[in-house]
């Protein structure tokens, strides 16, 4: 009993995980075919929606990561006896790991979670077939400027979220410690170079994509009532999230061997 | 118990679901509250239970103020009121028996007599078979009875129902009629629907347009004419 | 202004479930179900997060330390240190509210459209107590629990990507010269406050959802944003509050 209840786990969680990736690659290909003739209404829609309403969700992000790196590598920085160095040491661990991680995993909420809430709506109140039925392909209308609208989106608030970041490290650096703000920016305009400002921006537009692409296949594949558009919103926020660790896993190193 | 409402309004942002709704029900009254979609019956129902807080106004049980009591006193007190969801609301994680067992352990009763009276409601709504059986397996009908089952089980003195006959087929629907004219015997039923149920004729009519009350007297062919136009 | 609602009605909501179950009781089996359902299904989440986490910060100190003193063993035990005190319970946090708050507002927000909130109100039950308080407890347990897995999760891959992929002692990542009782407080109530905050922003967007099927997909959203971003806060306030008690 027990002992052929494991394979019969695995066969269908193999089958799930298959079922999956390839709706997760179609998502991406069709995309991709799509790129030419983008709906643009939809485009700007989904630019105004993911990317400029979330400007403020951003800023907090940004100021909190901000005051809690500085905070943080304050405490090192007089340790070590490198006070100079804090601009440098801040704006490095906020651009490469912690401004492209945690504005992912609030974009996965937020983002993902909306965009797979509102697709999976549609698709379960049955206006995605309704759609197909006056030949209007939905992909084309709703996934694919989805999809570009939330990486560029994503891409966008990562430039500001650092920007902001900076600002916020600066100033903390000086309300904390009393470091000058030019010193600040010195160490941070020699050492860091325009590779590590890249790497973050790259990475930040990998993760929005990311989210676009799980949020929507979840979106798409959901089947039910009330309860289904919950349930792929919860799917479409965990498996972002999960892939954004992921992803960070893979590339950070990736980056660091291409960019520096 | 008497319910009564005295100016009763109740706002959901901008929009107002109740205008200023002066209402008597004494106990043991028979009333149909007939109104368009979204005119305010569902609201005006859980409001005379105690579920939505009014905007302005009071309801009254037995005089006292609702929304004046304390919350334990309130909840003792909702004790008296059985109600029939439009969606069934019958908890999926449990079975029938469970959804039917639930408000008498929650107010305390003995396990022992809390499931001989649960089997005997579900009998006398005709689900006794049913009792292991989770909503998700039942049908239209059975959900409906399961709901009505779990709104009498504790005994209410006022029976609400938000339109029992909704979604289902005639045959069904004159079943879940005549169930819940015997289920309501002797006790206040106020019923909400779009159009008169069949098989359900109650003495009293209330039209419901807009958040308004403008009609309130015997049943009468000409108010729903008007509702109409 | 609503950011500021959304970190706000939680400790509201929080107040209330906990005060209301003080007066009827919470029932230990539902508690129990619910820590189990949290940690089961976070477990894997968390581990396989902060496993990563743990090599990638391996890799970015690698490439600080490259710049200046060549030798990445050096910031190992600062290293574990911050991990204790502040990316452990963060990053966890941040987890836990993806997974936790997505689930919890959803089963809420789906409950409350349907209309089921309402009925077991009208069945002498109270949505605070039976479904909101049970979920705070479980989780003000299970996040310090999940802390503690992810920390030795990180732990663990830094370790061992030190001694791999760069051939250096990894075990200086380990090493806890620099961790004080003050390290652990810090981390520990980061968790604690978290664990607590993470169900109460999430039951908060659920129970007040209205509408159809999208008011439930709207309340994951807000119900996730709300919880990630009251963690962020927390992590924030409770790092200032330890650096001046310790200056």
């Amino acid at each position: 009993m027990r002992a052929s209840a494991i394979p019969a786990w695995a066969g269908a969680t193999a089958l799930e995980a298959a079922q999956a990736s390839g709706a997760l690659a179609m998502v991406l290909g069709r995309t991709i075919l799509q790129l030419r003739s983008l709906d643009r209404r939809e485009l700007v829609r989904g630019l105004v929606l993911f990317g400029y309403r979330s400007l403020p969700l951003s800023g907090v992000i940004a100021t909190l990561i901000g005051a809690t790196v500085v905070l943080q590598t304050s405490l090192y920085v007089q340790r070590f006896g490198a006070r100079n160095y804090l601009g440098w040491a801040a704006g490095f661990s906020v651009v490469w790991e912690f401004g492209p991680l945690l504005l992912g995993l609030m974009m996965a909420a937020r983002v993902g979670g909306r965009n797979a809430a509102e697709l999976a709506s549609l698709n379960v109140g049955g206006q995605l077939d309704g759609l197909r039925g006056i030949s209007l392909d939905p992909f084309a209308l709703l996934v694919a400027p989805r999809v570009v609208a939330t990486s560029l989106s994503v891409a966008g608030l990562a430039t500001v979220t650092f920007a902001l970041a900076v600002l916020w490290e600066a100033a903390a650096a000086f309300f904390t410690l009393g470091l000058p703000v030019r010193v600040f920016f010195e160490s941070f305009e020699q050492l860091l170079g325009f590779g590590d400002l890249a790497a973050g921006v790259i990475k930040s537009f990998c993760f929005g994509l990311t989210i676009a692409l799980i949020s929507t296949t979840a979106g798409l594949r959901a089947q039910g009532g009330a309860r289904a558009v919950g349930h792929a919103a919860a799917a479409a926020v965990v498996w972002s999230s999960a892939a954004i660790f992921a992803l960070d896993f893979i590339l950070t190193p990736l980056l660091g061997a291409l960019l520096t | 118990m008497n319910l009564r409402t005295e100016k009763l309004d109740l706002r959901f942002g901008p929009t107002a679901a109740l205008d200023e709704v002066d209402l008597a029900i004494p106990a043991g009254d028979h009333l149909l509250v007939l109104g368009n979609a979204a005119s305010g019956k569902t609201t005006l129902l859980k409001a005379l239970a105690g579920l939505c807080r009014p905007t302005a106004g009071a309801v009254r049980w037995d005089g006292d103020d609702v929304y004046a009591l304390r919350p334990d006193d309130r909840r003792a007190r909702q004790a008296g009121f059985g109600m029939v969801f439009q969606t069934d609301a019958l908890f999926d994680s449990l079975p029938v028996l469970g959804n039917v067992l639930l408000p008498l352990t929650n107010r305390g009763v003995p396990r022992a007599e809390a499931l001989t009276r649960a089997r005997d409601v579900l009998g006398e709504v005709g689900l006794a078979d049913a009792a292991d059986r989770f909503p998700e397996r039942l049908s239209g009908g059975m959900r409906r009875r399961a709901g009505i089952a779990r709104a009498i089980v504790a005994r209410p003195s006022v029976l609400l129902a938000d339109d029992p006959l909704a979604g289902l087929d005639p045959h069904t629907g004159l079943g879940v009629a005549r169930l819940l004219l015997e289920v309501s015997r002797g006790r206040t039923l106020v019923v909400c629907a779009t159009e008169p149920p069949p098989g359900l004729a109650l003495r009293r009519w209330v039209w419901v347009e807009r958040g308004r009350v403008t009609y309130d007297g015997p049943p009468d062919a000409r108010v729903l004419e008007r509702g109409a136009a | 202004m609503s950011a500021l609602a959304g970190i706000g009605a939680p400790w509201l909501l929080l107040a209330r479930a906990l005060r209301q179950s003080f007066r009827r009781g919470v029932s230990l089996r539902e508690v129990l179900r619910q820590a189990y359902e949290m940690g089961n299904r976070s477990a894997w989440l968390v581990v396989s997060g902060l496993g990563f986490f743990g090599t990638v910060m391996v890799a970015i100190a690698h490439q600080q330390a490259r710049r200046f003193t060549g030798n990445i063993t050096v910031v190992g035990p600062a290293y574990f240190e911050l991990l204790v005190r502040e990316f452990g319970p963060l990053t966890v946090s941040l987890l836990a509210a993806a997974r936790a708050a997505a689930s919890s507002s959803a089963e809420l927000a789906s409950m409350t459209v349907n209309e089921q909130v309402e009925a077991l109100e009208m069945s002498a039950g109270d949505p605070l107590a039976d479904l909101v308080a049970p979920r705070v407890l479980a989780s003000a347990v299970v996040v310090p629990a999940l802390c503690v897995l992810g920390t030795v999760a990180a732990t663990a891959s830094a370790v061992a990507t030190v001694s791999l992929a760069y051939g250096a002692d990894g075990f200086s990542y380990m090493d806890g010269r620099f961790v004080d009782w003050g390290d652990v407080a810090c981390g520990a109530s980061k968790a604690v406050l978290c664990g607590l905050f993470i169900p109460a922003a999430a039951s908060a967007r659920g129970l007040s959802a209205r509408g159809g099927a999208a008011a439930v997909g709207s309340a994951v959203t807000l119900g996730v944003v709300d919880a990630a971003l009251g963690c962020l806060v927390i992590d924030f306030f409770i790092a200032v509050l330890f650096l001046l008690a310790r200056a």
